[in-house]
């Protein structure tokens, strides 16, 4: 029975958190009262749903999938795909007294016969949790009997946050799917790597694919935007990995570096600087004279060629002052695409931001005189907003009614994002969607008429 | 070998108990909503209820870890309450459980009411609802947490003052299902206004939710709806009205609860259910109908004839709340539609006899339907439609692929012209 959450999740050699408040468990407490982001199964659910060919089985009463599926924008090449599905035992209260495993066994076995899915994922939630339900044994014994991989995903949201579930997803990967298989010879070019925590949000992955493929990298495998079980089981054969935007992932990384000897480096596609930096990384990360001079012409290029159709809009937005309020790599990477720009970070959110990452933002910001957030309460929020008196906030879709509502400009830079603002395109759409936003109308129009008739 | 039993509900069609009871509570002016529960709980429902009423929805946690799950969550939910008075200041806290604090079996009434005792707290009121997501649907929270709330102003000194205090204003209850859109509310209390009656909507999802950019900016709490004076005074109301095939367990406890007569309809949808209803409201208010109105009746009647071609031998896939598919199949069934399949969360005997197939289940069920003309559902069955390209009309809950459904509304005369018109359209289209 998994009640608590591994010790081992708690200890991460790769994470600057790491020991700083090691008996307060750091990067896992919330307050009562306020509002939080998701639980460890969002955060599961999040990292294993994109797989295409899997099953996502919430093992819960209706609450937890019934509430809120189908609302990820990932994108897939595949039309026939369980992405669309959500599937649940909805545990009632007769499974709650006389015990539900039964009724998931069975459930899963008529799934399957139905769909013909690849792999079978069971997340375990609060409830069975508490009640002790043998979920490893009862996965253990369906993938006997079904022939696929059937994964525990131990993701009850009461042992943590979005964070954690990331975790879990991880080690659900490593455990059961990663090394199972090897990949076609076809499969492989002479510079392989994986892209952990991209999810595809509005075919965002697409745009990277192709400007790494232009530079001559093949990504093998996606872990797990766009992805299949087969091309995860064979991911340990890239030659490097690549940690894209999620710090939680960075457990899966490392844990693949030791066992597979593959390494691994962090790398953000967002902005032109980002995504230049991410490329010429990997690539010297490789260490290939030819790729690195390839790799750097088609950089040149590229920047050149963006530079061009981002140059009416950078000539608008120079000097104009934004507020960032994200989490993780986007709080510094972001920053430099909006430095991309010529725009002025006033400040930027570092709740979900590691010491590394803080770092950088301080590299970035020449001045020094970023304001890092570390509360992202509203009212704080439209605070600085104001006194700064900023032209455009970039938040995630939770904060986008308090600035709408106080009529300061936004858009929406996670994952309820209307373009992909990845690689090169990425910049462009970026680019062109704040400049319109900012250019608006509309905010003036209301600001006058928000005195009462 | 195929296996016979499912046991999965894949596409589910129910949300929880849980959600119900928050989305009652929206309905209330300067509220806040504390799910009881670990911190998905209320992140889950957050996310789907800004997506689908397009607003900021004031939901927070008492983010239960593991150690609350198992030796008990006390301190988790009364830091909860202390600290949303704190930071947000709201006249109302609206509490739903969850299956994980249920389960454990804790009384969390008797926490709530302690927590009152020791800390007198005057300003807000506190209201809790249980709503175990292992029990019940969406419906069943909504009525438990509008149960919840009319005992809590029933308490015996208010009854008492009522019965001394004259009655001043010609205000009626009216009591409202959870499928109304926030214009279903707004309609409804215009029509009411009409008869010189004060309508006291409970709750009000009309004035909380329906998107309308308040002078005050960005607030943390709901930015209107039904108030705390107006619940103070609802024994004051001349009498009651029920709406919702959902909430028809609950008659006689609001009839009970308030010491009112209680008129009770299970939808408020179509050309006869419409007349019950301003026939009701013109005998009590003793006014006639107004004109507006009367136009109205003849206006449907005239789109009734108008759109009714459209239908001839076309089938009809309904996978609502039961309050919506009773609503949507009245409508339906006057203008003679053929009303295929009728999939909801709850089995009704009232309205079976619509249907050429009622059933209860998940959005899965129209997988054995791929020849209909329409199907009538969320936006989670947005996905059958695309794969059989069977038109959808967008209806019930979650509605989070298109915009502007807020502004929609389905009762009264004018309502049944929108949802005949609607599906003319669509059904020409397909």
């Amino acid at each position: 029975m998994h009640i608590t959450a591994k010790e081992e999740y708690f200890d991460e050699p790769a994470c600057e958190h790491n020991g700083v408040a090691k008996d307060k468990k750091a990067c896992k407490t919330a307050t009562p009262g306020s509002s939080t982001g998701g639980c460890a199964l969002d955060g599961a659910y999040i990292v294993l749903s994109p797989i295409k060919d899997a099953l996502n089985i919430v093992h819960a009463p209706i609450n937890c999938l019934g509430n809120s599926y189908n609302q990820r924008t990932s994108e897939t090449t595949q039309r026939e795909n369980y992405y669309m599905y959500g599937f649940t035992t909805a545990i009632n209260e007769n499974d709650l007294i006389f015990g539900s495993e039964d009724k998931l066994r069975q459930g899963v076995i008529y799934v399957f016969n139905r769909f013909k899915p690849k792999a079978v994922f069971i997340y375990n939630t609060c409830v069975p949790a508490l009640t002790g339900e043998d979920i490893e044994g009862v996965s253990k014994e369906l993938a006997a009997k079904l022939k696929i991989p059937v994964v525990p995903v131990f993701s009850q949201g009461f042992s943590g946050n979005k964070n954690l579930g990331n975790k879990i997803a991880g080690d659900a990967l490593f455990t059961h799917i990663i090394g199972r298989k090897e990949p076609e010879i076809d499969l492989l070019s002479d510079y392989n790597i994986n892209l952990i925590g991209e999810y595809n949000i509005r075919g965002e992955l697409f745009l990277i694919k192709k400007a790494l493929k232009q530079a001559g990298i093949n990504v093998l495998s996606t872990i797990t935007g766009d992805s299949t079980i087969e091309e995860i089981m064979y991911s340990h054969k890239a030659g490097l990995n690549v940690v894209v935007c999620s710090k939680a992932l960075i457990y899966l990384a490392r844990k693949m570096k030791e066992k597979y000897g593959l390494p691994y480096i962090e790398g953000s596609f967002f902005g032109l600087t980002s995504t230049n930096k991410a490329i010429m990384d990997i690539v010297n990360s490789i260490g290939d004279y030819e790729l690195t001079c390839s790799a750097k012409k088609y950089i040149k290029i590229r920047t050149r060629n963006t530079e061009e159709n981002i140059y009416e809009y950078k000539r608008f937005l120079t000097g104009k002052k934004a507020l960032l309020y994200t989490g993780g790599v986007k709080s510094w990477s972001l920053v430099s695409a909006l430095n991309d720009l010529g725009m002025k970070v006033i400040a930027t959110g570092v709740k979900k931001s590691t010491e590394e990452d803080k770092l950088r933002i301080k590299e970035i910001d020449g001045n020094g005189n970023i304001i890092m957030l570390d509360n992202g309460n509203p009212v704080n929020l439209i605070k600085i907003a104001r006194e700064e008196q900023v032209d455009i906030i970039l938040a995630g879709g939770r904060n986008q009614y308090t600035a709408i509502k106080s009529l300061i400009p936004f858009l929406d830079v996670n994952q309820e994002r209307f373009n992909p603002y990845t690689s090169y395109e990425g910049m462009e759409f970026l680019a062109k969607q704040i400049y319109f936003e900012i250019k608006n109308p509309l905010f003036k129009l209301l600001k006058e008429s928000n005195i009462n008739l | 070998m195929m296996n016979p039993i499912k046991n999965m509900e894949i596409n589910p069609l129910q949300a929880s108990s849980s959600l119900g009871a928050a989305m009652f509570f929206l309905g209330i002016n300067n509220a806040v909503v504390l799910m009881h529960g670990a911190v998905g709980c209320a992140s889950f429902d957050k996310v789907t209820l800004t997506k689908h009423f397009r607003e900021n929805i004031p939901i927070v946690t008492t983010a239960l870890n593991e150690y609350g799950a198992i030796l008990g969550g006390t301190d988790f939910l009364t830091s909860g309450i202390k600290n949303i008075y704190e930071k947000m200041k709201p006249d109302f806290i609206g509490i739903a459980s969850s299956g994980l604090t249920e389960t454990s079996g804790e009384d969390i009434a008797c926490i709530i009411r302690d927590f009152k005792e020791k800390q007198d707290l005057p300003f807000s009121k506190i209201i809790y609802a249980g709503t175990p997501d292992y029990k019940g649907s969406l419906e069943d929270g909504y009525m438990k947490a509008m149960l919840a709330l009319l005992e809590d102003f029933s308490g015996k000194e208010t009854y008492k003052t009522f019965k001394k205090s004259k009655k001043l204003t010609k205000s009626i209850n009216v009591f409202c299902p959870v499928s109304f859109t926030p214009q279903d509310f707004l309609e409804l209390r215009e029509a009411v206004g009409y008869f010189d009656l004060k309508p006291v909507m409970i709750p009000d999802l009309g004035l909380s939710l329906d998107g309308h950019l308040d002078e005050r900016g960005y607030l943390q709490t709901t930015a209107d709806g039904l108030g705390i004076k107006d619940m103070e005074n609802i024994h004051n109301s001349e009498f009651n009205i029920v709406i919702g095939l959902s909430l028809g367990n609950a008659v006689k406890s609001i009839s009970e609860l308030t010491g009112l007569a209680t008129y009770y309809f299970p939808n408020v949808c179509g050309l006869k259910n419409s007349d019950k209803l301003f026939n009701l409201l013109s005998e009590l208010s003793g006014k006639e109908i107004p004109e507006k109105y009367k136009r109205q009746r003849r206006q449907l009647m005239d789109a009734y004839l108008d759109t009714h071609f459209y239908f001839l031998g076309k089938d009809i896939a309904l996978a609502l709340g039961i309050d919506l598919l009773d609503s949507f199949s009245m409508i339906y069934s006057e203008m003679g539609a053929n009303l295929k399949i009728g999939i909801s969360t709850k089995f009704s005997d009232d309205i079976k006899y619509r249907f050429l197939n009622f059933c209860e289940g998940d959005l899965d069920l129209l997988d054995n339907y791929r020849n209909v003309d329409l199907i009538v559902s969320n936006s989670n069955a947005g996905f059958y439609a695309k794969d059989f390209r069977i038109p959808l009309l967008r209806a019930g809950f979650p509605l989070i692929d298109e915009i502007g459904h807020g502004y929609k509304h389905y009762i009264l005369y004018r309502g049944a012209v929108n949802l005949a018109v609607e599906s003319a359209n669509l059904l020409n289209k397909g």
